[in-house]
């Protein structure tokens, strides 16, 4: 039984200052199994992005539907956490406040709420730094805390959008292990859009592939290296196998999307 | 020297007392070398043994009181009024759509001009003073507020939002703390031009006030207590500033952390 059915969802841009409308996604239908790990790679600009602030509620869709549970989604909600590529950490509050935010806003007494943060801000391994603002924490310590505050609100879904763009090579790898573990111990639907092919197979069960603008989906590849995986996986034979297949699917599309 | 090269924090503080000091020669050159008359400009000494005939003599401290007390009291109320409506403009925007034209017109109309008509509705009692300050600060803090919460970093409310706040939490939680450094700023800024307002109130129908003592001392031709007076108003300019930043830069520490 899917958890989550997205069912002809497009998206069309209107023209800006009297332009033509832009087609960023074409319809489009996918279903998620609970507790799966998908990552949906692309060339940019390919509306995997959309796609996902469709299913966060952030955007509505042209056409068709995302389904939840079986419930149609209308708009943004705590059931579907999200981290962005850009630093939203809320820069006015500390680590510990920002992994609340969520369960404060939901009205959670701090007695109770604060082992929860308490275990996450664990979790991502950022006991000691609870009390320090954003700004002084690196970018991988910030996304670190940004995927500590949306699993401490324990969503069915956690969303992440090229989460780890921004970070270099070396912490990119610590952080694909760290979200890699947590999903492994403890199991969570998740949907991962990533330009970067490596770390879509990693960490993903499925990889699904979309095409250039205006997107659609292209393939979806199972990967069926076993779990846990450690990041020496990524010489393995199997593991070259995909990356190999995924990188010809994929450069044919960044061929179109660079010429276009 | 060169560009955006920064400075030691002692050579910062030499260099702006520096100017005062430059300052002051120019005055006592020109003053005590006989280039200006003293009738049209008292020399530095004249200028100090006023303000301490002003002070001991003349009650002149009573006259700061009342002035401060006028400018803090129509600024708060501005503050009270302005912070929320801007607040409410930069959240919402039909609330800015139907405010903003209004806002923008009456931000233009100057304070001063209005002193006449406050003085018929008003009198020249104390309502009169705060209103010309009211007037003169309500519209500005509205405005800036305004833009402020309006440029709010679009990825933070929407990051709140898949975070399960509602509207009401959005505003609560994202808009207001994101902004408040900005307003706090606002406010700061405003309270400067709030002075201004005050003195050209008093100048026209007050019987106290460092307004007041100053078109006194004109009749007289005191120019050493003109110049005092504006000395005065300088300084607690300053003194409120330093408040502002240092107490801005306490309640915000996140933002220099």
């Amino acid at each position: 039984m899917s958890e989550l059915i997205i069912q002809g969802v497009s998206r069309t841009f209107p023209g800006v200052r009297g332009g033509k409308p832009v087609q960023a996604l074409q319809p489009t239908d996918l279903e998620i199994a609970k507790n799966d790990f998908v990552t949906v790679l692309g060339p940019s600009g390919c509306g995997k992005s959309t796609l996902l602030r469709i299913i966060a509620g952030l955007d509505q869709p042209t056409t068709g539907k995302v389904m939840l549970e079986g419930t149609e989604i209308k708009g943004p909600g705590a059931d579907r956490g999200m981290v962005f590529q850009s630093y939203t950490l809320f820069p006015w509050l500390t680590v510990r406040e920002n992994v609340a935010f969520g369960l404060r806003e939901r009205g959670l007494p701090a007695s109770s709420s604060k082992e929860i943060v308490g275990s996450y801000i664990d979790k991502v391994g950022l006991r000691g730094f609870e009390d320090h603002w954003p700004k002084q924490l690196s970018g991988g310590m910030q996304q670190r805390t940004a995927i500590a505050r949306a699993l401490a609100n324990d969503p069915k879904i956690l969303l992440l959008d090229e989460p780890f763009g921004a970070l270099d090579n070396q912490t990119r790898g610590l952080m694909q292990e760290l979200l890699l573990g947590i999903w492994e111990r403890e199991q969570k639907t998740v949907i991962f859009v990533t330009h970067d092919i490596e770390e879509a197979v990693f960490m993903a069960s499925r990889v699904v592939t979309m095409t250039a603008r205006p997107g659609r989906i292209k393939s979806v590849t199972p990967v069926d290296i076993p779990h846990p995986r450690h990041y020496t996986v990524k010489a393995s034979p199997e593991f070259s196998r995909l990356r190999l297949k995924l990188t010809e699917e994929i450069r044919s599309e960044a061929i179109l999307a660079a010429s276009s | 020297m060169r560009p955006l090269q920064p400075i030691s924090p002692q050579a910062r503080v030499l260099l702006g007392i520096l100017f005062f000091v430059l300052f002051f020669a120019g005055w006592s050159l020109a003053t005590f070398g006989g280039f200006v008359s003293p009738t049209f400009l008292a020399d530095p000494i004249t200028m100090v043994k006023d303000g301490i005939y002003l002070l001991t003599e003349q009650g002149f401290l009573r006259d700061i009181g009342m002035t401060v007390w006028r400018v803090v009291g129509g600024f708060v109320l501005a503050a009270v009024v302005a912070v929320p409506v801007g607040v409410a403009m930069g959240a919402y925007k039909p609330v800015e759509a139907l405010l903003e034209p209004f806002v923008s017109f009456s931000r233009y109309l100057p304070a001063s001009a209005f002193i006449p008509l406050l003085i018929l509705w008003a009198g020249i009692g104390e309502m009169q003073k705060l209103l010309v300050i009211f007037i003169g600060s309500v519209f500005q803090i509205i405005l800036m507020v305004a833009v402020s919460v309006a440029a709010t970093r679009r990825d933070l409310v929407e990051a709140a939002y898949t975070l399960g706040a509602r509207d009401r939490g959005i505003v609560r939680r994202v808009l207001i703390p994101a902004n408040a450094p900005d307003i706090a700023e606002t406010l700061r800024l405003v309270l400067g031009w709030a002075w201004t307002y005050v003195i050209v109130a008093e100048l026209i129908g007050a019987s106290s006030g460092i307004g007041y003592m100053i078109i006194n001392s004109q009749a007289l031709m005191a120019t050493g207590q003109i110049i005092f007076g504006i000395i005065v108003i300088g300084i607690i300019g300053l003194i409120s500033d330093f408040a502002f930043k240092t107490a801005n830069r306490h309640l915000f520490a996140w933002r220099l952390a």
